[in-house]
């Protein structure tokens, strides 16, 4: 068998790079979508300072028997697992409220949440303010392998939005390839393609 | 049909690729930030702003962005006596003002991001409430980017 020509070699690469543009695309396609909708959606986010938490949605109590030798900190982390909320991220804002209770907020991708320890009841409050759809993707879209809930699917979708980052890029990249190799005369794509190269790096240069 | 999906796909890809690349390349230097180290700079100035030009936090800040090549959005304003703190910040720079009526003295410290933690900036970018018009301008591109990709992945599945 003798050594492929340079022309077949030209056409193997071309055969595979559309393949996995294709296949690269069709595996990440959700999460287009959920960076699509997020980003029109942030366009009309408030301004900093102007953000106002949802409405309360819902309220959920059950008993906790914590404290002991615990500080704050520790007491608050007792009480978050405690509380196993579903897709939360971290709780942050750890302080006593005008009762002296224990206070703490708890975003997840379904809203954020206002734990409150009532150690003469040893129960614990949890607020939920629930967010609606559109914040719910943003939640979504910001998570990655090392970034998100702990739980199970928060993961997994982390997982999947890093797999969709590089093979957004990997498509952006084999996109410019696919068009040259069938297209390259084409002068309107040329023209194109220089004018949004053009607008991209005068914006960085009047933001800079 | 399939030629103008075809060229949709192509146009739309053009149009936006070099706005793809830098939200792909944003989003992976947020994932991998802790292996990548952003840097950034940081210096301070002191300039004197006349007291009649600054009656109010916008006062102070107007002054500074006219007359002293400050640039950005004015935020976190705090006023305290004759006393005020504030920030001009746009995507990649941030500086914190101190001015003191008493003294005239706008005392400036700047943090200007390189070039890494600038696109993540500009991911975050969003909203048309700017006064930095660039940021706006960004908004826009963003606003047109993510309908883009949408029309990407549509047109891309009927190919």
């Amino acid at each position: 068998m003798g050594a492929p020509s340079l022309a077949g070699l030209g056409v193997a690469i071309y055969v595979w790079m559309k393949k996995i543009h294709m296949y690269a695309g069709l595996l990440s396609f959700m999460a287009f979508v959920v960076w699509g909708v997020t980003g029109i959606q942030a366009v009309f986010l408030p301004a900093p300072g102007e953000w106002q938490p949802p409405p309360v949605s819902g309220h959920k109590e059950f008993p906790f028997a914590g404290g002991g030798s615990l500080d704050d900190k520790e007491l608050a982390k007792a009480v978050f697992h405690a509380a196993a909320l579903t897709m939360a991220g971290g709780y942050y804002d750890v302080h006593r409220d005008e009762a002296g209770n224990l206070a703490f907020l708890v975003y997840s991708a379904n809203g954020q949440r206002e734990l409150t320890y009532l150690e003469k009841e040893r129960r614990v409050r949890v607020v939920f303010r629930d967010s609606g759809l559109g914040d719910f993707l943003s939640s979504m879209h910001a998570g990655h392998s090392r970034r998100g809930a702990r739980d199970r699917s928060s993961r997994l979708w982390g997982y999947y939005n890093e797999f969709s980052t590089w093979a957004f890029l990997f498509m952006a990249i084999s996109g410019i390839y696919l068009w040259v190799a069938t297209r390259p005369g084409m002068i309107w794509a040329l023209i194109l393609s220089g004018v949004a190269i053009a607008v991209t790096a005068l914006l960085w240069v009047a933001t800079r | 049909m399939f030629r103008l999906m075809r060229n949709v796909h192509l146009i739309l890809g053009l149009l936006f690729c070099s706005y793809a690349m830098l939200f792909a390349a944003s989003s992976l230097i947020i994932i991998y930030r802790p292996w990548l180290k952003p840097t950034h700079s940081e210096h301070e100035q002191t300039l004197r702003v006349a007291a009649g030009r600054a009656q109010a936090p916008r006062d102070v800040a107007f002054e500074l962005i006219q007359n002293h090549g400050l640039q950005g959005d004015l935020r976190d304003i705090k006023q305290d006596g004759d006393a005020m703190r504030f920030v001009i910040a746009r995507p990649g720079m941030r500086s914190e003002v101190r001015y003191s009526a008493a003294t005239g003295e706008a005392k400036i410290r700047t943090r200007r991001e390189g070039f890494l933690e600038t696109l993540v900036q500009l991911h975050t970018n969003h909203g048309f409430w700017h006064e930095f018009m660039p940021a706006n301008a960004w908004s826009l591109l963003s606003l047109l980017g993510s309908v883009g990709l949408l029309l990407l992945g549509a047109t891309g599945i009927y190919l």
